[in-house]
């Protein structure tokens, strides 16, 4: 899936987005960091336009969104049914399996999943094999750890407020 | 730190320390609500004060009235701290030891430092200590 440069407008969350370069995430073995202040709508970019978009291009995608607490209890109920014994299972163990379940997709989306797990080198153990390409919503400063470091093509995504137009605001994205 | 099983941290802070945790910032769904619930009343006046405090960290479309959801994660993040600053001024609440938990993480470098001057506005007047988690245990900022 590319998205090319041009504007994207979300009335309902106000928001008017520039987007200034072509995002490709087609690339094999990419690693895309999303980042810039707060509002700005690094979420709502991705759960409006990305993910729709890999949804239209029949993409499978794994989304680790910023309210994990409500995400966890889902993940149990889903493997329960599935017939996974999780009574007594921790987070990590939910997430785990989970991913570990979810073999078919190649996209993983993270937002500011790095607060909860600073040290998130497992999630690249856990899906490398299989995931092409990583997108993460982060306000850390660091970027992936050094031991996938070889492995992926890094680009950093910012956000920026650059003004507003009437009650929408205009962010341009762009890469740094 | 756990996310949504809490029972580890009210544990071990529970009983010495206010704790502001991201998965769990509000109650209700507005900051009219939060407030009333705080307050035990209506308080326009809190409500207003807040709302021109959160123009500051650039959310311009705040109103005591708009729904919570309608905000990013680092903005009710935000609202939160505020209101809990608001509170502690307005009722006069001396010597307390706060713990932001997965709260700091969510803000932008520029929001976290504008908080922090707001944190230390209230720090020595009404003797507030601040932490942050940090690993499996937490931190005292100083």
């Amino acid at each position: 899936m590319e998205l090319k440069k041009g504007k994207y407008r979300l009335e309902e969350r106000g928001l008017n987005f520039s987007l200034s370069d072509d995002l490709n995430f087609n690339n094999k073995k990419s690693c895309f960091y999303f980042r810039g202040g707060n509002g700005f709508g690094k979420t709502s970019f991705l759960e409006k336009i990305i993910i729709p978009g890999f949804k239209n291009a029949n993409a499978q995608y794994i989304y680790i969104g910023q309210d994990m607490r409500t995400q966890l209890y889902t993940l149990r109920a889903l493997l329960s049914v599935q017939g996974f014994k999780v009574a007594n299972n921790d987070e990590m163990e939910l997430l785990r399996l989970w991913i570990n379940n979810s073999r078919s997709a190649t996209v993983f989306i993270l937002d500011e999943f790095d607060k909860y797990f600073p040290d998130h080198g497992f999630i690249f153990d856990w899906s490398d094999s299989f995931i092409q390409t990583y997108i993460f919503v982060t306000h850390l400063g660091g970027s992936r750890p050094d031991a996938v470091a070889q492995k992926f093509k890094t680009s950093n995504v910012k956000f920026e407020l650059i003004g507003f137009d009437g009650h929408l605001k205009n962010v341009q994205i762009g890469k740094e | 730190m756990a996310i949504y099983n809490l029972s580890t941290i009210l544990n071990t802070y529970g009983d010495a320390y206010l704790i502001l945790e991201f998965n769990h910032l509000f109650i209700s769904s507005s900051i009219r609500e939060e407030v009333w619930l705080l307050q035990r009343k209506d308080d326009d006046a809190m409500v207003k004060a807040l709302m021109r405090e959160a123009e500051e960290f650039d959310i311009h479309d705040a109103s005591g009235d708009k729904d919570f959801d309608t905000y990013s994660g680092g903005q009710k993040a935000i609202l939160g701290c505020l209101l809990m600053i608001a509170v502690i001024r307005n009722r006069k609440i001396h010597d307390l030891k706060l713990l932001l938990n997965h709260v700091l993480d969510s803000l932008s470098e520029d929001n976290q430092k504008k908080l922090f001057a707001k944190f230390e506005a209230i720090r020595s007047a009404h003797n507030i200590r601040l932490f942050t988690d940090k690993k499996d245990t937490i931190q005292e900022i100083r």
